[in-house]
């Protein structure tokens, strides 16, 4: 049996400081990702730090910015007052993620970080995943794909980042608040993913025993309109074949400010930044709706599996558009 | 005297009585039981589907802590041939190096824990010679089977029906593979005692396991017994001895221990079959008006290497409409792939989705109200020998169903019901599904105490058994449900027959029938041989039963308690064997009928997104005498559920180089969610069939049929499109 060690620190400090020291070793937080990946066989560590414990659970207002602690439940955020009225797509989007056994132990933080549902990936029996085994080639570009990306997407991985609250979150530029031996740094959550290019197996700017200490959702002004919109097979609990979140604020028929985002489209949560581009000062028509949908849909790599997403990510995000303005 | 009489106790919605037991966990199932000493075994699955394995390197599986033995094909005991029951079973693991599907047993580890097992048999090394896979039905190379069965049937002359048929539909139909997934997982705790043998084990026909387990292990029959009360589910995975059996078996010998295998999730995937997929070829003939002159309906679906199955889904379209001329025909394609297996309703599920589908097609075609050209066609006696059936309520089925539904509000123009984004949808499919009864026994045996127990081998596998057959006893014994025992799953008991073919109520519900009329009879005979008793020479035909006494009919002061009779007689018990075997249809000169049903449901289509969302159900049945209306609505209930499963969701994904199952978990294969799942409303029609004595039919899988092709007219009534493969997906649906 591959034993490990569990640590649960009662510092943040301390917390850090046994990742850090420790190539093999995990963070756990509600550990619906790491503890799964564990029993598939695909993460081996030989040490969890438990930070579950540390004081980095709860959301605080800050002007026009709510600071969520990594260790928030998603159930948490969810049921945050100020959030509700001032950004309701985030609540929505946390929503109709996973179920609520679930939300009640998956932590912010670890939302964030959550790996691919991608089928090859999680099976170590399969021999090519250059996710887990760099070098080793990519199943899934050959295979079943259907829930991949095709946006930021190459031969190397098609993997999809599957987190619905990400995709609201790149919307509204949150900030993570990222924590190491050396300090505190800032990065903007439209900077903090990686793109597969020829290392899929690096998904973000985290580097090994950093910490997410907190997240900072800054508020859209009062009178923004937003919408979550999340097109899947099953009626609820399942991943996203394309969503999209958005936030309006309207001039009469005009819009004059959009933030757009996309998911179950992205080896990234996807900013749409050419379609707000579209959407800023334009008439809230077909026309435009469409349009935006074009320039956020661009240069797709498809698979077999995935050609019928171009399309239909293009009329989620029209669909979105239309309810979100009307 | 053995006639129903107790309308108050059959039929009604009597509760489970396993019920507290369940909700108490102090149900045992197979994983529950644990036995002093007991140790845990882990599979090995082959990891190609087609070559030989060349090399095992198990040293550090062996090393690995807690590791108490590893079997693989050089170390495995040499089994005997697995005889086929009904049906062919898996031959025995680890006899040779041959790999015929991905996930094949190549090995068993045996630990003192658990995790120990499955840790060390992630340790042991494979190399394969690899062959080519043959993983497509249309590859050429692969073994096709031409009436596998001997059942193709044809009457009348098809092709020059169809050559002057005025109006023609020929279109093919194809269902993917779904996988039956009961949620409990399949274990088979194993412990022998000397020459004989235990098994705790998940299986749906514990005689079954007997048989094939005293086979291969070369034993008496008598020497294994097979433990099976509770079940968690089956669907069909239980109805053969899969190849974890004998594993776990072996690997308790080896280590002579008491051995539990419990199989996971990905491995129920590859472990205990799954429902083929198939290709309906379907040509029909009609007048103008609708009229059906000619039905051909072909169907090639798929095999294992080494196994069989039956699935002869061209069937129905014998059986399910008036056709002069009609033939079926099937086929089976051997592929490199896990056993294809009976699932909930196996052939009938596929082959009633491609004929209610191109009925639908041929109504369209003729501009005819889909409801009425299915009452047009209704099969007044059996198509085929032209025998009345034993009963045959669809018609009934189609009308209260239509009626409740409100399909006189349908607009039959296409995409004419639309709201908001929404195109509104109404979809109708009729259901004929097969018959089917094996014999079966049971004992039935009155205590000093005037209650009564019954035992037989068979199994409960959560529809309901439990309950019935306890109301069924009490019935014509005349005692309260709460006075029957019920013994159940354990092949030391009369022989029974399977939970499956939706068979079990007409089976051993006959065999209860027979046996509490012998009992009875003995009573009587017993009563008889006491001059004081006031049933002295009372002819047996004049007794009746009620509130634990015989009486003399007509005249209730004139009787004994069955307590009152045991006792003057110096009994403790008195007990009865009953048998049943099926009817003989020409003694009987009509067709038995399975159940007969009819779907009606509301779709939503997003007109952008083609997402299809199912907003009413109207189910309506006939099963002939219903013992349990609560039972039987559940059954129905999750019969629809699965229905909408196979329609919009279930899809056992192969990897098409590979052989490999993408989608082995819960994760990734999708069934419905409670969201899915819109109002369903079910109702029983008909009347007591007439081809067994207690005029049942079995109504364990029909719920699940006919629900995929009224789902798929729905979406054509809604958008226009005809999808004829499931499941259907937003890609298919939208423009
Ligand atoms: C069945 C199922 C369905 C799901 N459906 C959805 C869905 O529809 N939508 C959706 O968005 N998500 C879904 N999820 C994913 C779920 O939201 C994530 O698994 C969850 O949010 C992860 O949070 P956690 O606290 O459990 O993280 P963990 O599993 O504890 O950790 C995840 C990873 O992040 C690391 N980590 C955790 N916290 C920190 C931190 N503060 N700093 C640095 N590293 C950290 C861990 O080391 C680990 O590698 C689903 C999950 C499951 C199992
Ligand atoms: S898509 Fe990415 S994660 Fe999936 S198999 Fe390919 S490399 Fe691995």
């Amino acid at each position: 049996m591959h034993e490990f060690r569990y640590e649960r620190p009662a510092t943040v400090a301390e917390a850090i400081r046994a990742v850090a020291h420790d190539p093999e070793a995990d963070f756990l937080a509600g550990g619906t990702t790491e503890v799964d990946l564990m029993k598939d066989g695909v993460f081996h560590p030989d040490l969890l730090v438990d930070i579950t414990r540390l004081p980095l659970r709860g959301v605080r207002r800050d002007g026009t910015m709510l600071q969520v602690g990594a260790l928030t439940t998603m159930e948490e955020l969810a049921s945050d007052r100020t959030l509700m009225e001032r950004a309701p797509f985030v609540v929505e989007a946390l929503l109709r993620g996973a179920s609520v056994q679930l939300r009640n132990m998956a932590t912010i933080g670890g939302n964030l970080l959550q790996r691919t549902r991608c089928r090859y990936f999680r099976d170590p029996a399969v021999p090519a995943c250059n996710k887990r085994e760099p070098g080793s080639g990519c199943e899934a570009v050959n295979s079943v794909a259907r829930m991949h990306a095709i946006l930021g997407a190459s031969p190397a991985c098609i993997a999809l980042h599957a987190s619905d609250l990400a995709v609201a979150l790149v919307a509204l530029d949150a900030v993570v608040h990222i924590q190491s031996e050396e300090g505190e740094r800032l990065v903007p959550l439209t900077q903090f993913y990686l793109m597969p290019g020829e290392t899929p197996d690096r998904e973000n700017v985290l580097r090994h025993g950093e910490l997410i200490t907190a997240v900072d959702i800054p508020l859209p002004p009062e009178g923004t309109r937003s919408i979550y919109l999340k097109i899947r097979d099953r009626a609820s609990y399942e991943f996203a074949l394309a969503s999209a979140a958005i936030a309006v604020i309207m001039d009469g028929p005009v819009i004059k400010e959009a933030r757009v985002a996309m998911g179950g489209v992205g080896t990234i949560p996807w900013r749409g930044f050419e379609a707000e581009e579209v959407l800023r000062e334009a008439p809230a028509t077909p026309d435009t709706f469409r349009s935006a949908a074009d320039g956020t849909i661009r240069d797709p790599f498809i698979v077999p599996g995935t050609a019928f997403k171009v399309e239909l990510a293009k009329r989620t995000l029209i669909r979105a558009l239309t309810e979100v303005t009307s | 005297m053995t006639t129903i009489q107790q309308p108050r106790i059959l039929g009604a919605g009597v509760d489970r009585v396993d019920g507290p037991l369940k909700v108490t966990g102090q149900a045992r199932y197979p994983n529950d039981v644990n036995l002093p000493g007991m140790a845990y075994a882990a599979v090995v699955r082959s990891t190609i589907p087609s070559g030989r394995i060349t090399r095992m390197d198990t040293t550090a599986a062996e090393k690995s802590p807690g590791v108490l033995e590893v079997i693989t094909h050089e170390n495995a005991d040499h089994l005997g041939e697995a005889p086929a029951t009904f049906i062919k079973n898996p031959q025995p693991p680890l006899q040779d190096d041959a790999i015929r599907f991905y996930g094949q047993y190549i090995a068993v580890v045996v630990a003192d824990t658990q995790q120990n097992a499955t840790a060390a048999a992630g340790l042991i090394e494979v190399e394969y010679e690899r062959h080519e896979a043959i993983l497509d039905p249309h590859d050429p190379r692969a073994e096709r089977i031409k009436d596998p069965w001997g059942e193709d049937t044809a009457w009348g002359d098809v092709r020059t029906a169809l050559n002057r048929a005025p109006v023609m539909i020929d279109q093919t139909y194809t269902t993917s593979e779904n996988t039956n997934n009961p949620l409990g997982l399949f274990t088979t705790l194993a412990s022998w005692d000397g020459d004989t043998l235990t098994l705790h084990d998940s299986n749906q026909w514990p005689n079954m396991i007997q048989q094939v387990v005293a086979a291969m292990f070369g034993l008496p029959r008598d020497a294994v017994r097979v433990l099976t009360p509770f079940v968690g589910g089956g669907f069909g995975a239980g109805l053969r001895c899969w190849s974890h059996i004998p594993l776990a078996v072996m690997a308790a010998r080896h280590v002579g221990r008491p051995v539990k295998l419990e199989l996971t999730r990905p491995e129920m995937f590859t472990g205990l079959g799954h429902r083929t997929s198939s290709i309906n070829w379907i040509r029909l003939g009609a007048t103008r008006d609708g009229r059906l002159t000619a039905i051909e309906h072909e169907s090639l679906t798929t095999l294992p290497l080494d196994g069989d199955e039956y699935e002869p889904c061209s069937s129905v379209s014998t059986w399910s409409y008036a056709s002069p001329n009609v033939t079926a025909r099937d086929q089976q394609v051997r592929l490199n792939i896990p056993w294809t297996n009976f699932m909930r309703a196996p052939g009938d599920a596929q082959g009633n989705f491609a004929l209610e589908s191109a009925i639908d097609e041929l109504a369209w075609e003729v501009g005819l109200d889909p409801l009425e050209i299915r009452l047009l066609n209704y099969a007044e006696v059996d198509p085929k020998t032209g025998r009345p059936w034993s009963s045959n309520a669809l018609r009934r089925c189609l009308e209260v169903g239509a009626q409740r539904f409100g399909w006189s509000n349908r607009n039959p123009e296409i995409g004419s019901m639309r709201d908001g984004h929404e195109l509104v949808g109404y979809g109708v499919a009729g259901v004929s599904f097969f018959w089917y009864q094996q014999p079966c026994s049971a004992k039935v045996i009155v205590r000093g105490d005037g209650s009564a127990y019954v035992r037989s081998a068979v199994t409960d596998i959560g529809t309901g058994t439990y309950t019935i057959m306890a109301q069924l006893a009490a019935g014509l014994l005349g005692l309260e449900v709460d006075q029957v025992e019920m013994q159940l799953g354990d092949s030391s008991m009369p022989v029974g027959t399977a939970a499956g073919g939706s068979g079990l109520t007409a089976a051993l519900g006959s065999a209860v029938h027979d046996a509490c009329g012998r009992l009875i009879q003995k009573f009587v005979d017993l009563a008889g041989t006491d001059p004081f008793s006031p049933l002295a020479n009372v002819p047996f035909e004049d007794v009746a039963v009620s509130e634990g006494r015989l009486f003399r009919k007509g005249d209730p002061t004139r009787g004994e308690s069955l307590a009152r009779i045991l006792a003057v007689h110096g009994l403790t018990e008195l007990s009865a064997d009953g048998n049943s075997t099926p009817n003989s249809p020409d003694q009987l000169g009509m067709t038995p009928a399975g159940a007969r049903g009819a779907r009606f449901v509301e779709v939503r289509v997003d007109e952008d997104l083609g997402r299809v969302r199912v907003a009413r159900i109207v189910t309506v049945n006939d099963g002939g005498r219903i013992l349990n209306e609560k039972l039987a609505r559940s059954q129905i209930l999750g019969g629809t559920v699965g229905g909408v499963g196979m329609a919009l969701f279930e899809d056992t994904v192969t990897d098409k180089d590979t052989g490999r199952i993408a989608n082995a978990t819960f994760g990734d294969y999708l069934i419905p969610v409670n969201a899915d799942i819109p109002d369903v409303h079910v109702e029983f029609v008909g009347e007591p069939d007439a081809f067994n004595p207690i005029g049942v039919k079995g109504i364990g899988e029909i719920g699940l049929v006919g629900v995929a092709p009224a789902i798929a007219n729905g979406i054509f009534h809604a958008t226009g499109k005809r999808i004829r493969s499931l499941p259907i997906t937003m890609d298919e649906v939208m423009d």
